[in-house]
């Protein structure tokens, strides 16, 4: 029995318990009424019963969403996700997205959109609906069990997101509960907060990225699941042109949230550009490139009768490397390969089951039916358009074999036995291989446009081919020499002139339909996209600048100078001080604190020739104080249309994790130890003192009123002495005060925290008709600095612009196939 | 022979070349020991000494940053990274290094850490609870 503690709120933790289960039930139900409904299609009562378990589980799923929710939003901390994922200093958008910070909650967002799809295709699938939902429903009730968190035989099976606190942690024998019963019963009262979201995570994309990629991870299991359908119902040559929207859909989702992750490491990352080859990023764009791949030989397909079994076991494998990729990043065999935190959260032999269950069910289909399979006998010809698109989609799959065989290099650590590495420099690795494909594949999307299915007339051909290719090698030139990009390897180059090419050969099927051929646009619309993505990747990955390259010949400290040619990607810069950084006159000006964001203000400034300033901008990095998980920089760009300057913050002295430490209780004494040693002057009225930094004008002597806190008697003598600082182009006022009481003399120092110094009035010297200020100054040292990096990237926008393109190319293309299939 | 048969032999051809690239490009796991015995880059797993000095003094130089780490095996061993010093460096509590042995030091050009993550069960903030205990 348990026991009461104080304060827990357990219903809607019951309640969403209950969903869980509920959810896999009712999925495993519909897998197995849809399945006796596709093996009796005369008996309806089948497939009532199957719509009755899909709609039923997508009511559970939605009912697991909301208790989760309940529990974050009403930060019940009693619960385990609840604490680890979310605080009550979250604005409401990011609880939003602290639901899916966990993996419970990245599984919900899979199995609610997995949800929707199938009652998108309850409606719409008709002859399909009950093979096509067998699958979807498995797919379903396998997702489900990942969260229903219940020990079957002594193992637990799936991580529950309404696991409480002090059942997943052993709270009982934290220090301050140990033989206190009574404490640990009102355990609550302790838990005053959650742990909150990673500040990186604390991002506008945090909130639409994961649900966009998840949308294109669930909709993989659409064109999947006709395949299958296709193979059992020996439907073997309609599913393809039925399956063909929703591939083209899942490609478009996915390959949406593949690049918005691109743009947000891009934004709000301060790993410093756009894409980095980690085995996370792998794994989202493995199954994108076979999905790439099957789309293009579903459409030789559809068009000639070749490449049927090509076809299936890529729109096989597709999902299959959904579940794989999956596998890689939660189960936490990545391990120290990977700088994203995915720990395995018990979940290892479960993932690995998910993957062999649908790979079986493939491999076995796809066997028993082999003979059966339509197959061509008729050799495709050299000059038609089905070849050479079916080299592409297989070179695609090269390169998708390539992520592969490199992110899982763990993989084979734990099956062979073996000590492989990584590569020590994986982003060059990935960069030559990755680029040798792109090459052999922007030049096909390029010429395969002058060809035509079954036969091309091959002088025709060739002379188009070789026009486009000769103006693209004219075009190229110029642009590799004005970027830059002529000193990039030569496989870079190449890309540059495949995707060139591909762009004009598009570009050109593109004028021809929108002189009629209206139905080709979707194709060279996105193939442009494509070619633009590839141009803008290449000029901004490939030029970009570290600008912050500090080239003083100062610093330099005896060690540094015996490990020579390093990169000296880093510049120091104090207060105040600037410092030429490429064409930009860079100044650290200030910071601006709204807690627990720190910006600092980094001021650029373009002064030409004669000295006048022609562009003059402000950028403030930000970094996070937070005291969980330490200093996190995220970087502030500047954008211009076709570069981006991007700056952040890699270290500084100004920004301090514990709080707490702020000098209070300081004495003077203490407080003058912080300055070089002391400069008295003896001034009068006028007079200047100078000091590093600037200098200061004594403008007045006077008598004060009031000292601080203190009352001043008609005993007391307290003049003050009014300064005039300027440092830097700024003007301080500041007033050291000089005071007599009962013939003892004090003295109250004023500072000027921004120009680094400190002023005593410490002597009165009548005689002289003079009195004496005493200048402290920081050392060098104590002045507050930044470690900056600050990296051009030219181009970029291509980029984003061709992602876009891309984007409205597919949909075009999801039109016309849709059309298709309501003609037929 | 037909074309798609000749295609499917450049295939294969290729994806051989990719496993071997792949498997000559990749790197070994060792010990600060085995780094002293090849001239080779390599990976060396361990864990920062926190009772050792770590050196950043960015107003020296901002791309020097030194620390000792023991690796898997116990052995101890400065290593020297060119560059700042990463954040939050001093809350890790496994470090992954990519470099060489240069004499008695270890030049790293990449540093992989695992900080304490609030993915870990066992990091719940009862401590931070406490002191606002103390403070009632």
């Amino acid at each position: 029995m348990d026991t009461a503690f104080k304060g827990e709120h357990l219903l809607p933790g019951h309640l969403g318990q209950f969903f869980t289960i509920l959810a896999f039930g009712s999925a495993l139900f519909a897998a197995i009424s849809y399945y006796f409904a596709a093996t009796n299609p005369t008996d309806t009562s089948w497939k009532r019963l199957g719509r009755i378990g899909t709609i039923t589980n997508m009511f559970s799923v939605i009912g697991i969403g909301t208790c989760l929710y309940y529990v974050i939003l009403n930060h019940l901390f009693e619960y385990n996700y609840a604490s680890e994922h979310s605080s009550r200093a979250l604005p409401i958008h990011f609880i939003i997205s602290s639901f899916w910070d966990g993996q419970e909650g990245s599984f919900w967002l899979w199995n609610f959109w997995q949800g929707v799809i199938s009652c998108v295709l309850v409606r719409k699938a008709k002859s399909w609906e009950a093979p096509v939902l067998t699958v979807i429903a498995l797919s379903q009730a396998v997702l489900a069990t990942m969260l229903i968190g219940v020990d079957i035989f002594g193992a637990r099976i799936g991580s529950s997101p309404f696991i409480l606190l002090r059942e997943a942690i052993d709270l009982k024998s934290a220090p301050i509960f140990i033989g206190n019963p009574e404490a640990y019963h009102h355990y609550l009262a302790y838990i005053k907060d959650g742990n909150g979201m990673n500040p990186l995570l604390e991002n506008y994309w945090m909130v639409i990225h994961p649900p966009t990629l998840f949308l294109g991870f669930a909709s993989m299991v659409v064109p999947f699941a006709y395949a299958i359908a296709g193979l059992w119902q020996k439907r073997y040559k309609e599913w393809v042109s039925a399956a063909l929207p929703y591939a083209l859909f899942a490609m478009m989702i996915l390959g949406t949230g593949i690049i918005m992750g691109a743009f947000w490491a891009y934004e709000s990352l301060s790993f410093g550009g756009f894409w980095a080859w980690d085995p996370v990023e792998n794994a989202s764009i493995i199954p994108w490139l076979i999905l790439v791949g099957a789309v293009h030989v579903m459409i030789v397909y559809k068009n000639t009768g070749h490449s049927y079994i090509t076809t299936t076991i890529l729109v096989l494998a597709s999902f299959v490397l959904v579940l794989y990729a999956s596998f890689l990043t939660r189960s936490g065999i990545l391990g120290d390969t990977s700088v994203h935190a995915f720990t395995d959260a018990g979940l290892f032999w479960h993932l690995v089951a998910d993957v062999v269950i649908f790979l079986v069910i493939a491999v076995v289909l796809l066997v028993i039916r082999w003979k059966e399979l339509p197959k061509t006998t008729k050799d495709e010809e050299t000059y038609s358009r089905e070849f050479w698109m079916f080299v592409g989609a297989i070179f695609l799959c090269l390169s998708c074999f390539h992520l592969v065989v490199v992110s899982s290099i763990p993989v084979w650590n734990a099956i062979f036995g073996t000590k492989l590495a990584p590569p020590t420099d994986p982003v060059k690795h990935y960069n030559i291989v990755q680029a040798s494909f792109a090459v052999v594949v922007t030049l096909l999307t390029g010429f395969t446009q002058f060809l035509k299915y079954k036969k091309t007339d091959s002088v025709k051909f060739f002379i188009s081919t070789l026009v486009y290719l000769v103006i693209a090698v004219l075009i190229t030139i110029p642009v590799i020499y004005f970027t830059g990009a002529i000193k990039l390897q030569f496989v870079f180059i190449m890309i540059m002139v495949g995707a060139i090419y591909s762009i004009l050969a598009n570009g050109k099927v593109l004028i021809d339909a929108l002189k009629g051929k209206f139905k080709l646009a979707g194709s060279a619309v996105a193939h442009i996209g494509f070619g633009l993505i590839m141009v803008g990747a290449l000029i901004s990955a490939g030029t970009s600048e570290i600008i912050s390259v500090n080239n003083t010949g100062e610093q330099f400290t005896e060690e540094f100078v015996r490990a020579k040619n390093n990169p000296r990607e880093n510049l120091l810069m104090y207060k105040n001080t600037p410092i030429k950084m490429g064409k930009y006159t860079v100044t650290y000006v200030g910071d601006s604190v709204s807690a627990p964001d720190h910006f600092f203000k980094v001021d650029y400034k373009v002064v030409d020739a004669s000295g006048k300033v022609t562009e003059h901008f402000i950028l403030k990095p930000n970094a996070q104080a937070n005291p969980k998980m330490g200093l996190i920089a995220s970087p502030d760009t500047k954008h211009y249309l076709f570069s981006d300057l991007y700056t952040h913050i890699t270290w500084s002295n100004n920004i301090s994790v514990d709080d707490a430490s702020a000098a209070d209780g300081h004495t003077e004494a203490d407080d003058d130890k912080k300055y070089e040693a002391p400069i008295p002057y003896e001034v009068k009225v006028g007079d200047t003192l100078h000091f590093r930094e600037g200098y200061a004008i004594l403008t007045s002597l006077g008598k004060v009123d009031k000292v601080q806190d203190i009352a001043l008697t008609d005993k007391d003598v307290a003049i003050g002495a009014k300064l005039k600082v300027v440092s830097h182009d700024k003007t301080y006022e500041v007033e050291p005060v000089y005071m007599i009481r009962s013939n003892n003399a004090f003295d109250f120092a004023r500072k000027v925290d921004d120009a680094g110094v400190k002023f005593r009035f410490s002597q009165v010297l009548p005689k002289k008709g003079k009195v004496e200020i005493t200048v402290f100054q920081q050392p060098e040292s104590a002045k507050k600095w930044i470690v900056m990096r600050a990296i051009q990237f030219p181009d970029i926008n291509f980029l984003w612009s061709g992602t876009i393109i891309m984007v409205i190319g597919i949909l075009l293309s999801i039109f016309r196939r849709n059309k298709e299939l309501k003609v037929n | 022979m037909k074309k798609t048969s000749i295609f499917g032999l450049v295939v294969i051809a290729i994806a051989i070349a990719v496993i071997i690239s792949v498997y000559s490009n990749s790197s070994t796991y060792g010990s600060f020991k085995d780094a002293q015995n090849t001239t080779s880059e390599l990976h060396v797993v361990g864990h920062l000494n926190k009772s050792k000095q770590l050196i950043y003094d960015a107003t020296k130089d901002a791309n020097y940053f030194s620390f000792y780490m023991k690796d898997n095996k116990g052995q101890e061993c400065k290593v020297v990274f060119i560059g700042s010093k990463p954040q939050d460096f001093e809350r890790s509590e496994q470090i992954v290094l990519t470099g060489q042995m240069k004499g008695s030091e270890f030049h790293a050009n990449h540093i992989l850490m695992k900080c304490p993550s609030k993915y870990k069960n066992d990091q719940v903030d009862i401590t931070e609870a406490k002191s606002k205990q103390a403070s009632i």
